[in-house]
């Protein structure tokens, strides 16, 4: 987002916005991409149709696997500050499952994950810690060496 | 976001994350990022446009290889080209008077979205998907319950397990989510902002919850009082 796209006062706060201050940033390397095994982490509060959908800035994540299908994903962040037409009309503007399996078909990367995980953006990041960690192992159990964290 | 990607790299999985406020990246110093002059809400970018989303994934995924940095933020960048409005997109329905009063714009509420099943029915079949459903109600039943609210009717939840104020909200998410979907008409490509006006400027539902937003804020229900603050976006509720 160009910020300057923004009023004043709005640019301000997402700029000012406090975030957790980490003293070290870890760094794990890993294999050409071509053999990378990706997942989708969102931030957006997606979930699956007839999962519980996050009512306010829940600490805790869902999962979404590879199977579920564009019609049954739902974004249930408890912002309405950004757009979601861009959702409605394509879910990859969000979630881009379709062309994480494109990519793979191309060869550019080495397989999809079997599953995906959401977390409510707007919840403290430090609350969340424990669901990541639990993500973590989860996604290890799938051989997953790549994540794709996108937010909105 | 940005902190996702210190968890889960420090559990030895490589990340890199898509992120939209670039200072927000700054502050927080992701392993790898890749930041995105796209509205928010949109990381990938246009909508149905599979090769600019593929350019954006790449250009991220392209980070797990470089070398190592004390944090890597890279910038994308092409603007989005769905920014730009489409002149031949128009209203799914003819506009209407909208009417003042709270009652009046319940009835017209309710015609409204009887009016709008139709196009909503035919881009579903169209994109084979649909966002409605965080209430677990349907569309017809989001209406009679907003309106209800309109007209001054305490009503107790129509969901199980969902307090009035709470269906209250999934309810108008999924209203907007039906207006907006329907007005994405064959053939046409609308920026956000032209989807926004028509929904916030010209019809009975945006009255609606403007004024039901207002309405709520002026009460003395805590509860109201914290889920009205979900019903307008910031860009779009009026000046004081």
């Amino acid at each position: 987002m160009r910020l300057e796209k923004l009023p004043a006062a709005m640019a301000k706060r997402l700029a000012e916005l406090e975030c957790p201050d980490f003293k070290t940033t870890p760094w794990v390397e890993g294999p050409l991409l071509s053999e990378r095994r990706v997942a989708i982490v969102s931030s957006a509060g997606l979930v699956v149709r007839g999962d519980r959908v996050f009512r306010g800035r829940d600490p805790d994540y869902r999962a979404i696997p590879s199977t579920t299908e564009a019609n049954d994903l739902l974004c249930s962040h408890i912002s309405i500050n950004f757009d979601r037409n861009g959702f409605q009309e394509d879910w990859n503007v969000v979630f881009p499952l379709d062309r994480l399996n494109e990519l793979v078909a191309e060869g550019a990367i080495g397989s999809v994950a079997a599953t995906h995980y959401s977390f409510m953006g707007a919840t403290d990041p430090v609350q969340m810690v424990d669901g990541a960690r639990e993500v973590a192992g989860k996604l290890k159990a799938d051989n997953v060496d790549a994540v794709l964290l996108t937010s909105v | 976001m940005s902190a996702l990607g210190h968890y889960l790299e420090e559990e030895g999985i490589a990340t890199v994350a898509i992120v939209l406020i670039r200072p927000q990246a700054e502050n927080t110093r992701p392993p790898r990022a890749l930041f995105v002059p796209f509205e928010l809400g949109r990381p990938l970018g246009p909508p149905s446009d599979a090769a600019f989303q593929k350019r954006v994934i790449m250009a991220a995924l392209g980070l797990l290889v470089a070398n190592r940095r004390p944090s890597l933020i890279v910038d994308f960048s092409d603007d989005d080209p769905r920014e730009a409005p489409d002149p031949g997109w128009r209203p799914p329905i003819e506009p209407t008077t909208i009417p003042q009063e709270a009652a009046d714009l319940a009835e017209a509420v309710e015609v409204e979205l009887w009016a709008l099943a139709r196009p909503y029915a035919e881009s579903c079949v169209r994109r084979e998907r649909s966002t409605v459903g965080l209430s677990g109600l349907a569309p017809a039943a989001c209406g009679d319950y907003v309106a209800s609210w309109l007209r001054g009717e305490k009503r107790a939840s129509p969901v199980a397990d969902m307090s009035p104020a709470l269906a209250l909200r999934f309810a108008i998410d999924d209203l907007k989510a039906f207006a907006l979907e329907a007005a994405l008409t064959p053939g046409t490509r609308p920026s956000s902002r032209q989807l926004g006006d028509w929904l916030w400027n010209g019809t009975a539902l945006g009255a609606a919850l403007q004024t039901l937003r207002r309405d709520c804020l002026a009460g003395d229900d805590e509860r109201l009082k914290t889920v009205a603050a979900f019903f307008v976006p910031a860009l779009r509720v009026p000046p004081e």
